[in-house]
């Protein structure tokens, strides 16, 4: 199947061993942004075509995905991988290859640290949500003892360490750190170690399911710790598995539905009218990383690797969630992370905040 | 015998011949891809071949061999030319140490014992932090200097006659073993133990000395495939490498040392072409291995090989007959003897 | 100590719930010895169907767990009848490797049909908390552990008591001379694997109610009953509760005391100082099988 078009684009649709549903959500926000940019009639006069590969969020079947896209499809440019690890993979074949990869997902720190020019990242890292909401939380939530709760993966890890040090550092005493592996269906015994801790609040890393099934035994056991946290929260699937057990929670995002822009307006719109559902985080970096390549050809007017990859480099896009523009490492900066609180099915934002450098 | 060497030696002589017809990146990634498979189904089938039992968590050695060379490059800035021979060797003590332990066992216990040294290593791969960078994994393994500036296809050709001269080397060393006085007595004991140790074999000796063997070859295959990616997680211990590993093997063939070659060039073109089915291909993969048990119960190899002895001996077969066969599980099936139970060494 | 009560509570309730998914690699591992890996698909196979009636067609909880049983049973004849039965007496590796293939395409295909989204099957029970002194339960765990007690009686009973255990007992001590005495001895071993199937299942739809189902978590539940069944020792039901109270009890204790990061590894752990000072199973007679 070799596909010979001038403007191929690839997904790399990663499933993760057990959160799958991210995916979906990624590529739903991907095809939405498709339909929009060929219904305007593509660009340079082509049809962009998406062609998305599976790598299963291992490193080997993303190498072998990321070169059969580059050396057999000819893509024009990758979009991924979803866990870190495979990007991370991944980055030598797009530099080998010369190809510009922009992942609107993958949030370990490093990536963007390894000196790769090929490499863009269109989302937040860890770090940089730490930083943003660390103080508002301690202040207030009026946290004085704090327990860390994250999946025993990259995301889980990286989300612990950013937020215990800039919570540390605000005088927050850490009394509990454990992970837990993904898939995990009781929690009973995590949480009762939580109970005996005396924590204020829980910080929790977590994805769909693992996060609601942990909050709905939460309340099964009458815990009452505050939750905050980092990962799926203010998606709507979180939010009807976890039920009433979801309410209070504050979740860091750099995305929700409930952001008050007039794009995100129009997106939340024509995402509902296609999926009949809001769109998460997930869905919301699917759309804008598509938006952002195929801006970067449109201004390259060509699909010559180097001239978009210069033209990536100046980008000014403008999504949902805010300007995006990448520094000299990739890393892009410019756009609002928020922090919500959910109640009822609804994600509330109780503060927002721009990403500057 | 000099069928299978036969077949051998023209399969690497064909495999040092291709990057002269395919000299694109995409091809050479599907051949280092295929000698990586080659020297893991080698691997598994000295095993499942020789010892007649069955590892499912033989991704052990690979995985230890892939964080031994990716540690050893990245922590103690080590050349690629030491880091894979010392995967192997790590591979191959803790093969001796695994071996010790597990294979008292039989049948079906050994197969889950060894699935759980293979998910313990895992966890401790996950949770070690200290030393194995926990689920970061360890990133940015060192490719040879001497290809540090070259061109991508360049960098490709170089993996790809490397992985040839260790498949070459695994299948090299496996070929002396098989056909020496140990890989024949370790035959006796698949066919039949009892027998073989009433003249004096002592099968857990010669179990033990195969899985040694097993582990070095799986340790090779961990260090080139560190180097390569250039990335190692914990998912090295994983299933999925098991799977692929046990399809190759008896879709090939196993206790055929052409078999496992066949399998693995088999199994690598199948997940390739296989993509074009988009989300039906695991299902699809799926029904493939239950036809392969079904239809294809020695693998191809055995399928072909017994055609092929079967012309050179077929007066010799109808003398050793007397033993109640079925028609499709002949002298290389093992016995029902020896299942089931556990320990007796 | 309310720490230690609550963690030994834990411990007993989610021992019971591995007891419950492992009853039916008990029957097919321990007593039919075929090394199956897709028992924890059969389970996910139930949940699906539990969750599809109940919460998506609005059956009765009860009614539907009975059409799952059924559905199910015919399932595990059949896959006996069509597959497993064409390598048996091959020794393990067909069937690993068949039950492996069978365990891809189940999980796959599953995803294909109902995607990737967790589900939960919708249950009368509620989930509540309900404070016991120092210990907190739910009326739904509770419920699930006397049903559980319940299955495997009645699990029991059947292959104490009945003919057609005792069929199943006699082919898998003997099968040569199980046909002799005139067993069918092809329908028994039908039936065996469609009973496993259907306990399989029963478990999947009984804990999907309190936990959630998802087409990709087959692989850890088949590891985590091959783990009970080796513990207790090899085709008793009483075997099985004990491993899957070990199991459950030791991973909340080490959970609690030590660290949850290492949890899922002391099953395995166990599994391998088990079979090494006693390779039939902590209680299992060893004159069970010569």
């Amino acid at each position: 199947m070799a596909v010979f078009l001038p403007t191929g684009l690839i997904v790399k649709a990663q499933r993760k061993n057990v959160e799958n549903r991210p995916i979906d959500a990624d590529v739903n926000g991907i095809k939405l942004a498709l339909g929009e940019i060929n219904a305007r009639g593509g660009v340079l006069g082509k049809k962009v075509e998406l062609v998305i590969e599976d790598g299963q969020c291992k490193p080997a079947n993303t190498v072998n995905a990321a070169e059969k896209l580059t050396q057999r499809d000819k893509v024009v440019a990758l979009i991924g991988a979803f866990c870190s690890s495979a990007t991370a993979a991944i980055m030598p074949v797009a530099q080998s290859a010369k190809v510009p990869l922009v992942t609107g997902v993958s949030s370990a720190a490093n990536l963007t640290e390894k000196g790769n020019t090929w490499f863009f990242r269109a989302t937040e890292t860890d770090a940089l949500l730490a930083k943003s909401f660390a103080r508002i939380l301690v202040n207030q939530l009026k946290l004085k003892k704090v327990a860390y709760i994250g999946v025993n993966d990259d995301f889980g890890r990286g989300g612990v360490e950013e937020f215990e040090k800039q919570m540390s550092a605000l005088g927050a005493t850490t009394v509990l750190k454990e992970y837990f592996e993904h898939g995990t269906s009781d929690y009973y015994t995590l949480l009762t170690k939580l109970k005996a801790s005396g924590a204020d609040g829980a910080f929790v890393a977590a994805e769909t399911q693992d996060g609601s099934t942990l909050v709905k035994q939460k309340a099964e056991l009458g815990l009452s710790t505050k939750v905050f946290g980092v990962g799926s929260w203010a998606t709507a699937d979180f939010m009807q598995l976890a039920g009433p057990a979801a309410n209070g929670i504050y979740a860091a995002v750099p995305y929700a539905s409930t952001m008050k822009t007039p794009k995100n307006e129009a997106f939340v719109k024509a995402y509902q009218d296609q999926y009949k559902a809001a769109p998460g985080k997930y869905s919301a970096a699917g759309y804008n990383t598509l938006n952002i390549v195929v801006d970067a050809i449109a201004r390259a007017q060509s699909t010559d690797p180097d001239k978009v990859r210069e033209a990536l480099l100046k980008t000014d896009y403008e999504g949902p969630n805010g300007h995006f523009r990448f520094d000299e490492k990739g890393q892009a900066t410019g756009f609002t992370v928020v922090l919500v609180q959910l109640e009822n099915g609804v994600p509330v934002v109780v503060e927002s905040n721009t990403v500057e450098k | 015998m000099k069928f299978e060497r036969n077949f051998l030696l023209a399969a690497v002589a064909l495999a040092a011949l291709v990057p002269l017809a395919a000299y694109n990146e995409y091809a050479l990634h599907i051949g280092i891809m295929i000698m990586f498979s080659v020297m893991l189904a080698t691997s598994l089938n000295l095993i499942v071949g020789y010892v007649g039992e069955f590892p499912l968590g033989h991704t052990a050695f690979f995985g230890i061999g892939a964080y031994s060379a990716a540690l050893l490059s990245a922590r103690l800035g080590l050349p690629i030319y030491f880091t894979i021979p010392l995967a192997g060797i790590v591979a191959a003590i803790s093969g001796l140490a695994i071996g010790a332990v597990t294979l008292r066992l039989r049948g079906p216990f050994f197969v889950i014992v060894t699935l759980c040294f293979a998910e313990v290593l895992r966890l401790v791969a996950n949770n070690w932090i200290d030393l194995t960078n926990g689920p970061m994994g360890v990133s940015g393994i060192a490719k040879p200097p001497s290809i540090a500036g070259a061109s991508g296809v360049q960098q490709k050709l170089w993996f790809y006659y490397a992985g040839l001269v260790l498949a070459a080397a695994s299948l090299l060393v496996s070929y002396r073993f098989v056909y020496s006085n140990i890989g024949r007595a370790a035959v006796a004991v698949r066919e039949n133990r009892f027998v073989a140790q009433s003249i004096g074999i002592w099968p857990f000796y010669l179990g033990l000395i195969t899985f040694v063997l097993a582990a070095a070859v799986g340790g090779l295959a961990g260090g080139f495939y560190a180097h390569y990616i250039s990335y190692v997680g914990p998912e090295v211990f994983g299933f999925s490498f098991m799977i692929t590993m046990i399809i190759m093997v008896l879709a090939g063939g196993k206790g055929t040392l052409a078999g496992p070659v066949v399998g693995a060039v088999l199994v690598v073109f199948l997940e390739e072409y296989l993509r074009d089915f988009k989300d039906l291909r695991f299902s699809i993969f799926g029904l493939i291995v239950v036809g392969v048990v079904i239809f294809l119960p020695r693998g191809l190899m055995g399928f072909i090989g017994r055609r092929h002895e079967s012309y050179e001996r077929r007066p010799a077969e109808s003398a050793k007959g007397g033993v109640k066969r079925d028609r499709r599980a002949p002298a290389l099936e093992p016995a029902g003897l020896n299942r089931g139970g556990a320990a007796d060494a | 100590m309310d720490l230690f009560l609550q963690l030994v509570a834990n411990g007993l309730v989610l021992g019971a719930f591995y007891a419950l998914s492992a009853l039916g690699l008990t029957l097919v591992f321990g007593l039919m010895r075929v090394v199956n890996f897709a028992h924890g698909e059969l389970y996910v196979i139930g949940g699906l169907f539990g969750w599809a009636l109940t919460a998506v067609f609005g059956w009765n909880y009860f009614l539907a767990l009975v059409v799952v049983v059924i559905v199910l049973g015919i399932l595990g004849y059949l896959i006996d009848q069509i597959l497993i039965a064409r390598v048996r007496g091959q020794g393990e590796e067909p069937t690993i490797l068949l039950t492996i293939g069978l365990s891809i395409f189940i999980a796959n295909t599953a995803l294909l049909i109902v995607g990737t989204t967790p589900v939960t099957v919708a249950s009368p029970f509620a989930s509540k908390p309900l404070i016991l002194g120092p210990v907190v339960i739910t009326q739904a765990r509770l419920l699930l552990v006397v049903i559980c007690a319940v299955l495997i009686a009645a699990a029991n009973l059947l292959i104490q008591k009945t003919t057609l255990g005792r069929a199943m007992r006699a082919t898998f001590q003997d099968p040569m001379a199980a046909q002799l005495v005139g067993i069918r001895t092809p329908r028994i071993y039908g039936f065996t694997f469609a009973l496993g199937a259907t306990l399989a299942g029963a478990a999947g739809m009984l804990l999907g109610s309190i936990y959630v189902v998802e087409a990709s978590t087959g692989g850890i539940i088949s590891l985590k009953a091959f783990v009970v069944v080796i513990l207790g020792g090899m085709g008793s039901f009483a075997g099985a509760v004990a491993g899957g109270l070990i199991l459950g009890l030791t991973e909340a204790l080490w959970g609690g005391y030590v660290s949850t990061g290492y949890v899922d590894a002391i099953g395995f752990a166990l599994v391998i100082v088990t079979l090494l000072v006693r390779p039939y199973g902590l209680f299992s007679r060893r004159a069970e099988r010569a």
